[in-house]
């Protein structure tokens, strides 16, 4: 029982980062539709720019978090601005081949700058276990879990009361009446990548706390991708929830799976869980049904 | 669009693929040239020219179901994975001649992607896209951890025979390549014009509107998925034979994102389209190879070899250009060049 427990708390924490990363990927797909393939590539890039200045140049913690932010919103932005804006108006397929292609030319750059090697964040958190009933957690997973869920709710929260979250809600809905009512679509959309950048960075790091940073880092936004989807892609709510239940999943199907098969549940568990939910539901488990009339 | 001066005269004359005399004079000039391009092509461009004809059959398939269906499809590697795998377990477990291998490897990676397509039974678009990447990767996965495939290390199949001839090197398997791929681009091309044809592009222009028409969505989308798999399982036992090492490596995501990359560059819903988004990534992927040497000696942050990564990056920014500036890819450019010579001396 203490085994299976504490697979489940090991999977809860590694859900929480595939949450995170989900949460990026519905923010952009709730006001513009688009979904955004790319948005591993966010997750990377933000974990290589934290690294680059706590590691590389050596400055604090809290001091790198603000260029390693300011770094991703501005390529986020550039995503938009460059490759997504010229996109409005046409099919939204071509917007997600579009993503798909920023993915691949991103990961060019992203192994151009690596060259094989791995990054290795220093460790900013204490390293310590914190222990609780013969159950150890290790303490910077438990805080970078702490973050996921506080990063939640701020999101929830700018949705919900702020003027901008309004906006975004509204652009959400319908751009023309949105454009009608005073709301600047365009600016929605670039905001809109900003917080999804920002949101893409914390990801990284937290990502970044738990593994290296290496070539295969951006697929994580697969993963990301696979949560957003079987939790509805215009849920947050669904994001949350399908993420750490994924991690859960992951973690406990590799411990009293991989005996029968031998090995590798891991790779493949989203996978199927992605295939089931898409033949059940289609639209996610939280997501809205959509009606389509010809 | 006829030249100017030519009128059919007859419903033969109406419904023939080539239509002119100047037509079949660059058709069967194009093919002798083509099958005499071994003896005077270096090796280096016969097996260029394999690779190319090679993407070209995964290509035709992928235009069949995501071009003329509609349904995108990011699983294409995998289903080749699965073709080259059938063809080299039937020729090295059991015995059987590459010659009845070849189809079986169609019509088993087929089956399979009727498996995979029916997802799309339900869900389309985006959705039925990440679908088909979780169906690459459940192959994948497959393949690496069952006894029959041999898991990491991979099988290692003969080159195909006939006769007493051994087909065992780029030049001999270029004419077995050569001439599949003629056949499959006749088969396409032939295909599109058809009752499934048209039932294909009303499905993909829309859907609900295609079924009140009277197109089964379920057959339909079931034959697109079966055709375009059996594509990609001809391509992959090919190349199982031509290269003679299958492994898991030679089909990754990537591969599959590459062949989606071509289909845009080239044009969805051409079949002329297909070729040219081949070659187009194909002579990129040289291009960057050649330059990418000469580019690390020059700017030495880009280390000792950039080549994989460069290539990534020029064929992203090349699908970000297209996407942007020309939606409708080189097939679009093909089709103004035709209109106007065949409006020569007119303007229009």
């Amino acid at each position: 029982m203490i085994g299976f427990l504490q697979q489940a708390i090991t999977g809860l924490m590694i859900g929480s980062l595939y949450a995170l990363v989900a949460a990026g990927i519905v923010l952009v797909y709730k006001s513009t539709h688009v979904v955004s393939l790319a948005h591993g590539q966010l997750v990377a890039f933000g974990a290589l720019f934290f690294w680059l200045f706590l590691g590389g140049l050596g400055l604090p913690f809290w001091v790198s978090l603000i260029p390693a932010f300011i770094l991703t919103a501005l390529l986020g932005l550039l995503i938009e601005r460059l490759a997504l804006r010229p996109l409005i108006g046409q099919p939204l397929l071509a917007a997600f081949l579009m993503t798909f292609a920023i993915f691949i030319a991103l990961e060019g750059v992203f192994v151009l700058y690596l060259k094989g090697e791995t990054r290795t964040l220093p460790a900013f958190l204490p390293t310590s276990n914190f222990i609780i009933y013969d159950l150890s957690i290790p303490i910077n997973q438990l805080i970078s879990f702490c973050v996921a869920l506080l990063l939640f709710g701020a999101v929830s929260l700018i949705f919900k009361y702020t003027k901008l979250g309004l906006g975004m809600r509204a652009t959400a809905e319908d751009h023309q009446l949105a454009q009608s009512t005073g709301i600047i679509v365009t600016n929605i959309f670039s905001y809109i990548w900003i917080l999804s950048a920002i949101v893409a960075a914390v990801a990284g790091i937290a990502t970044a706390n738990v593994m290296d940073i290496y070539y295969m880092l951006p697929y994580i936004g697969i993963n990301g991708l696979i949560v957003a989807i079987c939790g509805g892609l215009d849920s947050l709510l669904g994001a949350l929830v399908l993420g750490l239940f994924l991690g859960l999943v992951e973690n406990v199907g590799a411990t009293y799976l991989d005996p029968l098969v031998g090995g590798g549940i891991k790779d493949v568990a989203a996978y199927v869980v992605l295939l089931l939910v898409l033949l059940i539901r289609p639209y996610g488990l939280f997501g809205l049904v959509r009606i389509e009339r010809i | 669009m006829r030249p100017c001066g030519v009128f059919d005269k007859s419903y033969t004359l109406d419904i023939a693929i080539i239509r002119t005399w100047q037509h079949w004079a660059i058709l069967i000039s194009a093919l002798i040239l083509l099958y005499i391009f071994p003896l005077f092509g270096s090796y280096y461009l016969v097996s260029f020219m394999n690779l190319l004809a090679i993407s070209v059959i995964v290509v035709l398939g992928l235009q069949v179901v995501s071009g003329y269906c509609g349904q995108i499809s990011f699983g294409q590697a995998a289903f080749m994975a699965i073709g080259a795998y059938t063809s080299s377990i039937l020729t090295i477990k059991f015995g059987f001649s590459f010659w009845v291998a070849l189809p079986l490897s169609g019509i088993t990676a087929g089956a399979i992607g009727i498996i995979g397509g029916a997802p799309s039974l339900r869900i389309k678009g985006m959705y039925l896209a990440m679908a088909t990447i979780a169906i690459h990767f459940v192959v994948i996965w497959l393949i690496l951890h069952s006894e029959i495939t041999g898991s990491f290390k991979g099988l290692y199949p003969l080159p195909p025979s006939l006769g007493g001839f051994e087909f065992d090197t780029d030049e001999r398997m270029y004419y077995i390549i050569m001439t599949v791929m003629v056949i499959m681009t006749y088969a396409a091309r032939n295909l599109i014009r058809s009752k499934t044809g048209r039932a294909f592009v009303a499905i993909r222009d829309n859907d609900l509107a295609g079924e009140v028409m009277g197109v089964n969505l379920y057959y339909y989308k079931s034959l697109a998925f079966f055709i375009s798999c059996f594509y990609a399982g001809i391509a992959g036992s090919l190349w199982a034979h031509l290269i003679t090492v299958v492994n898991s490596e030679q089909f990754t995501l990537l591969h599959a994102l590459e062949y989606v990359g071509m289909l845009i560059i080239g044009g969805v819903g051409s079949i002329p389209g297909v070729f040219f988004g081949v070659l187009f990534i194909r002579i990129l992927n040289e291009v960057v190879m050649f330059t990418s040497p000469v580019l690390a000696k020059a700017l030495p942050w880009l280390g000792s070899s950039p080549a994989a990564a460069l290539g990534l990056v020029a064929f992203g920014l090349a699908v970000i250009i297209f996407l942007i500036f020309e939606p409708r890819g080189l097939a679009h450019r093909w089709e103004i060049f035709k209109a106007s010579y065949r409006f020569y001396p007119f303007a229009y």
